[in-house]
């Protein structure tokens, strides 16, 4: 379906116009270092909120999530409790006044600079930036394919060219504008989004005859599910799955647990505890933050589940099957069916918004990963020109890996790449980060040990045991001539898992096993 | 309760609702606490 109406046209211009005359606020406004890579840390309690949370929310939770509950049902409403307590509630108040005063503590304008400088090690700054490198543009790549896939279908351009025209327009004003640009364009973008989700939110309840009626309509629908669901765990969409089924499996421990947890070490969200200039901010901050993803994330599920009685009522068949079967496509299904054409295009430009916020910050921390981290402090062990200049090419570097993956991903493949990324940031970060804020005996070779464990035991069990990723991948057939080392299952245990608490028991094994970092350094990271 | 069965479904879904109301809460209290 195209609707190629000037309206929408329009729209997406006046949208962009708005967009770039922000992006070149930001690059007036950016004079030196902390400008570009931390906003000049005196970033507005409602704009931390919004592009946290525009950052975090992208096409992924709204289309790739939302259409999984259109599938699987309302268990994952948990998700979205654990991001409003863990992601926003804990994160800003127990993680964020501590990454803040550190960060300014160390001089440091990254995440992985932070965790470096917290350690005194060049290594652990080197490896994290590079880490974020090679894995992030899979995430990235997700993202970029969500935006593209509706910028073809609304308006009637090319897959190819709307890949490209994306990170074009998302390059231009994160390379010019640093985080002040990709800040302020965020927080436009989750005020996009905040209303067309609140409009999605109401219209559904309203389509449906109420809240109650809605659900209750929901419920009588569970014979309904299909025999080849309901063997795996499938138990209707307002109960959850069987318990140890792989569906249950799957929600708990890929989507709940990875994403859930994962938040809390994503360097392109921590980063942004740093923006602020002190703790009153963010406490101000979780005012809108928790309602943003209560009104994004809650609201893309909620609708998604419910979108089965709508199909049922108006073409007999259950979600999943008015989708053709694909999970991608419940959401944008159920939009233009059901919603008023007005509203079809406003909720476009919502998803424009929030695939653009998303990839802006992706793209920000990408090349201060590489340029900053890797290159400038690892390799050139800080002796080398201007860091802007050099984050600069690390971005326009890494925005082309991330195009050429988005060309190469196969279908499908949103929802599992973003659920990757954070599983893998969880397993490798969070026992050094976490280790690193709160706890003063934690020392630079514990927190050496827990990253390299927590990469390389999430690598491998992604290689060889996770069915989905290793049967897809093929390296443990062609090494072992299985597709996984382990059955049953096992297959369906997600690496956060089996990983993060084993980097965990590492970081804390080693770190006491071995000499504390000096004291006077430590003194300096925890000052008040 | 609310037109669903499951208690691990229903409580999963106030507590987003309560959730978001306790942010705006705390924030609210927050706003002028602790430059």
């Amino acid at each position: 379906m195209t609707l190629n109406t000037p309206l929408l046209g329009i729209s997406v211009l006046i949208y962009m116009i708005v967009v770039f005359y922000l992006g070149w606020i930001g690059y007036k406004q950016t004079k030196n270092t902390d400008d570009y890579m931390l906003a000049g840390r005196k970033v507005n309690p409602f704009v931390l909120a919004l592009s946290y949370g525009a950052a975090f929310i992208s096409t992924s939770a709204i289309i790739g999530f939302g259409g999984y509950a259109g599938a699987f049902g309302m268990g994952v409403l948990w998700l979205v409790a654990m991001n409003i307590i863990l992601g926003i509630f804990i994160a800003f108040i127990v993680f964020g006044s501590r990454t803040r005063r550190m960060g300014a503590n160390l001089k440091a304008v990254t995440f992985p600079e932070l965790i470096g400088k917290r350690y005194r090690s060049r290594f652990i700054q080197g490896f994290s930036g590079a880490l974020i490198t090679i894995f992030m543009p899979l995430y990235a790549g997700g993202v970029l394919i969500g935006g593209a896939r509706f910028m073809e279908v609304a308006l009637g351009i090319e897959y190819n060219t709307a890949v490209m025209l994306l990170a074009v327009i998302v390059a231009a004003y994160v390379i010019t504008g640093g985080l002040i640009a990709v800040m302020y364009t965020d927080a436009l973008q989750g005020a996009l989004m905040f209303l067309g989700m609140g409009i999605l939110f109401v219209l559904t309840y309203a389509k449906l005859g109420g809240v109650v009626k809605a659900h209750q309509a929901l419920t009588d629908m569970a014979p309904l599910v299909p025999a080849n669901l309901a063997a795996i765990g499938h138990t209707g969409w307002t109960s959850m799955p069987a318990l140890g089924t792989p569906v249950w499996w799957t929600l708990v421990s890929t989507i709940i647990l990875g994403v859930g947890i994962g938040v809390l070490a994503q360097p392109q969200l921590a980063v942004r505890f740093m923006t602020v200039k002190d703790t009153r901010t963010l406490k101000r901050a979780v005012l809108s933050g928790g309602p943003f993803i209560f009104m994004m994330a809650g609201v893309a599920y909620i609708v998604g589940a419910l979108s089965n009685v709508y199909f049922m009522d108006t073409r007999g068949v259950i979600a999943l099957d008015a989708a053709g079967g694909n999970i991608d496509k419940i959401m944008p299904e159920y939009i233009y069916s059901a919603m008023p054409d007005y509203f079809v295009i406003f909720f476009l430009l919502t998803l424009l918004a929030a695939a653009m916020s998303t990839l802006s910050s992706q793209f920000h921390t990408m090349g201060t990963a590489i340029g900053h981290d890797f290159y400038r402090e690892f390799l050139m062990k800080g002796k080398l020109g201007n860091t802007i200049t050099i984050t600069r090419m690390g971005i326009a570097t890494t925005i082309i890996i991330s195009v050429a993956l988005a060309y190469k991903l196969p279908p499908g493949i949103i929802a599992r790449a973003t659920a990757i990324f954070f599983g893998l940031c969880a397993a490798a970060f969070l026992p050094m980060y976490t280790g690193g804020i709160f706890w003063k005996r934690m020392n630079r070779q514990g927190a050496t040990a827990s990253l390299l464990v927590g990469t390389f035991a999430s690598l491998f069990w992604l290689t060889f045991v996770n069915g989905k990723v290793a049967s897809s991948l093929g390296i443990s057939k062609a090494i072992f001539g299985v597709d996984t080392l382990l059955t049953g299952t096992w297959t369906f245990v997600d690496p956060i898992l089996v990983a993060t608490p084993l980097a965990f028991i590492v970081a804390i094994i080693v770190s006491l096993m071995t000499r504390p970092d000096p004291e006077e350094h430590v003194e300096l990271c925890f000052k008040k | 309760m609310l037109g669903i069965d499951d208690p691990q479904i229903w409580i999963a879904y106030v507590l987003c609702f309560l959730s978001a109301i306790a942010c705006i809460i705390y924030g609210a209290l927050k706003w002028n606490d602790g430059e």
